[in-house]
């Protein structure tokens, strides 16, 4: 585990860098950027709680994300409520679906379960295409509000985002090393052995979904005032699959490791953009190739994952020069 | 015999076709040691298993306090007070060993949700609280200068110790353990033996499946022998030393090639 001052010293790395960011980097292109991976991470990091620590495998993420912003995008172009009690509810009603979907499959494993968040992904896509009266179908909606965070700019965006991740990765932190989040450690080892400490198996797993469906569902709401469109493409199985790939990639059992690999697949995502300008072949659905082989190579040769591997590293390095230090001093005495 | 606190009554295990355990009863009394032995296949893990609520009886009922076990849910057992180790060790691997110890607690702690993630003052007295009685644990057996090893990269022994620290975090009142000596060398059964006194002084009765004969007939204060599903002895260790069924079963077992 880490001492205190560790994790405090990681902290003010993180906050220095998402503060200053804006003030090197004053291209809107990039910030836009900036604010889509702030965005992504939100989910990625609910993801790494239900997936990474309590092993619950689910390839419908992005239908909690769609929920979340269909229902914000809905409530303040149709109802004329504030964007910011649109948020609420973009992470009330998609926790609601999480419960509902949790208590549902609550005693499906493994292949079943992927299966199950699979086709629940895939009906939310479909409802929400074929639900023309309120979600505008395949058309989408428009004239989303934006959030007025210090006006509506760019930069009060990036602000509002990146102030949410703050909060979902310091919340995420706390429970990791909880008594929640033991418990939900715990049932990802050995349901049998969480049982017998008396653990509700059911309701920590159901728990765990609501807070990654909850925390989708607030990206949502912030992607759909970003945007200011919606249509119902981004909601699908390929923005799953890449949210799964971002928590592996950066390790799943790590909540930094989340964050991390966000900002990694982002980055690829971005080259390969940049490349497509020079390269003419690199048109099309090559992100989803990358991607893909991405997630074949790691699993092959790092499945732990980036975060976790370099955690490793760093202590065997810390282990190894303690030795040497006592061999060191060892040499001397007898010396002496 | 004073109340009892734990009592079997005529359980009974299919699988299948396969009659593991057949209409077998016993008591364990607060406080007591009672060892549950008899050669390979009799059944005595089956039982255990039905104790702790991993296995449901075919026919049969076990009463904890006034309890019927059928009635409680897995999870529960804890909170009436049944803890209990695993055969084939069912730890959490990458946790520290602290933290192993500390998922004991559960069952007695309350910080929920959001208690947790926003640290609330009380989850976090809770969480040191924890982390201190913990380590007491690991100190009282003998582990704890390992607490902060992933619990991974122990020994089967320590590993053993580990989680019998761990179940007694649940501050149990029956204590049920599964072959914890398996693995174990002379002197590390030894001070096992002597911990489990410790443990019997402190209130808590063990139900004990063992294979050491030595450690059973030091510690037990009644043994119940099973063979091929069925109690076929119960008494007190001299008692079922002197057996001749029991000595039947137990010489007889390579002939009839236990599973």
């Amino acid at each position: 585990m880490f001492k205190d001052g560790k994790f405090k010293k990681s902290y003010l790395v993180y906050l220095l860098i998402v503060i200053l960011f804006p003030l090197f980097v004053s291209d809107d292109y990039y910030q836009s950027v900036a604010v889509v991976i702030g965005l992504h991470a939100i989910v990625v990091i609910g993801l790494c709680l239900v997936m990474g620590l309590t092993g619950q495998i689910s390839i419908g993420q992005a239908a909690f994300w769609g929920i979340g912003a269909y229902t914000s995008a809905v409530l303040t172009t149709k109802f004329g409520i504030p964007p910011a009690l649109g948020l609420v509810a973009a992470a009330l009603v998609p926790g609601f679906f999480a419960y509902i979907l949790a208590r549902a499959i609550a005693g499906l494993q493994g292949y079943y379960l992927a299966m199950a968040t699979l086709a629940f992904g895939y009906m939310v896509q479909i409802g929400i295409t074929e639900w023309e009266s309120v979600t505008g179908g395949a058309n989408g909606i428009i004239g989303i509000p934006s959030i007025g965070f210090f006006g509506e700019t760019e930069i009060g965006m990036y602000y509002l985002v990146w102030g949410f991740v703050t909060l979902v990765l310091i919340f995420s932190l706390n429970i990791l090393n909880s008594r929640v989040g033991r418990a939900y450690r715990a049932i990802h080892k050995s349901e049998i052995a969480a049982t017998s400490m008396g653990i509700d198996v059911r309701k920590f797993k159901l728990s765990a979904f609501v807070v990654s469906g909850m925390f989708a569902g607030i990206s949502g709401g912030l992607y759909a005032h970003y945007m200011g469109i919606l249509d119902p493409q981004p909601f699908g199985m390929h923005e799953s699959i890449v949210f799964i790939t971002m928590v592996v990639v950066g390790g799943m059992t790590s909540i930094w490791g989340a964050l991390i690999g966000t900002v990694i697949i982002e980055m690829i995502s971005e080259g390969l953009v940049a490349a497509s300008h020079v390269i003419p072949g690199l048109k099309g659905d090559i992100d989803t190739i990358v991607f893909g082989a991405i997630l074949v190579l790691i699993m092959m040769f790092m499945p732990e994952g980036l975060v976790p591997r370099l955690r490793t590293a760093y202590l065997k390095r810390q282990v190894k020069k303690a030795e040497h230090g006592k061999q060191k001093q060892k040499e001397r005495e007898t010396v002496a | 015999m004073t109340q009892t606190l734990l009592h079997v009554q005529g359980i009974t295990m299919d699988f299948g076709g396969v009659r593991a355990v057949n209409d077998v009863s016993f008591d364990v009394s607060p406080g007591e040691i009672v060892a549950l032995i008899g050669p390979n296949g009799a059944g005595k893990s089956t039982v255990l298993n039905m104790v702790s609520g991993v296995l449901t009886p075919t026919q049969g009922e076990i009463f904890f306090e006034s309890h019927r076990l059928s009635r409680v849910k897995g999870y529960e057992y804890p909170t009436l007070g049944i803890a209990r180790t695993f055969q084939n060790l069912q730890t959490f691997d990458d946790m520290t060993v602290l933290e192993n110890v500390m998922v004991g607690f559960h069952s007695n702690t309350k910080s929920g949700l959001l208690a947790c993630g926003l640290k609330l003052g009380f989850s976090r007295r809770e969480e040191q609280d924890m982390y201190d009685r913990a380590y007491q644990l690991l100190e009282m057996v003998g582990i704890a200068t390992l607490g902060h090893l992933q619990a991974g990269s122990l020994s089967y022994g320590k590993l053993r110790l580990m989680e019998i620290a761990r179940a007694l975090a649940t501050k149990p009142k029956l204590l049920l353990l599964d072959e914890p000596a398996a693995g174990l060398n002379h002197s590390e059964t030894a001070d096992m033996t002597n911990m489990f006194r410790e443990i019997r002084k402190q209130g808590t009765a063990i139900l004990l499946v063992e294979h050491d004969m030595d450690m059973v007939m030091n510690v037990a204060d009644r043994i119940v022998v099973l063979d091929q599903g069925q109690k076929i002895a119960q008494g007190l260790p001299e008692e079922i030393q002197a057996n001749p069924k029991v000595i039947a079963a137990y010489l007889g077992e390579e002939e009839e090639g236990g599973v």
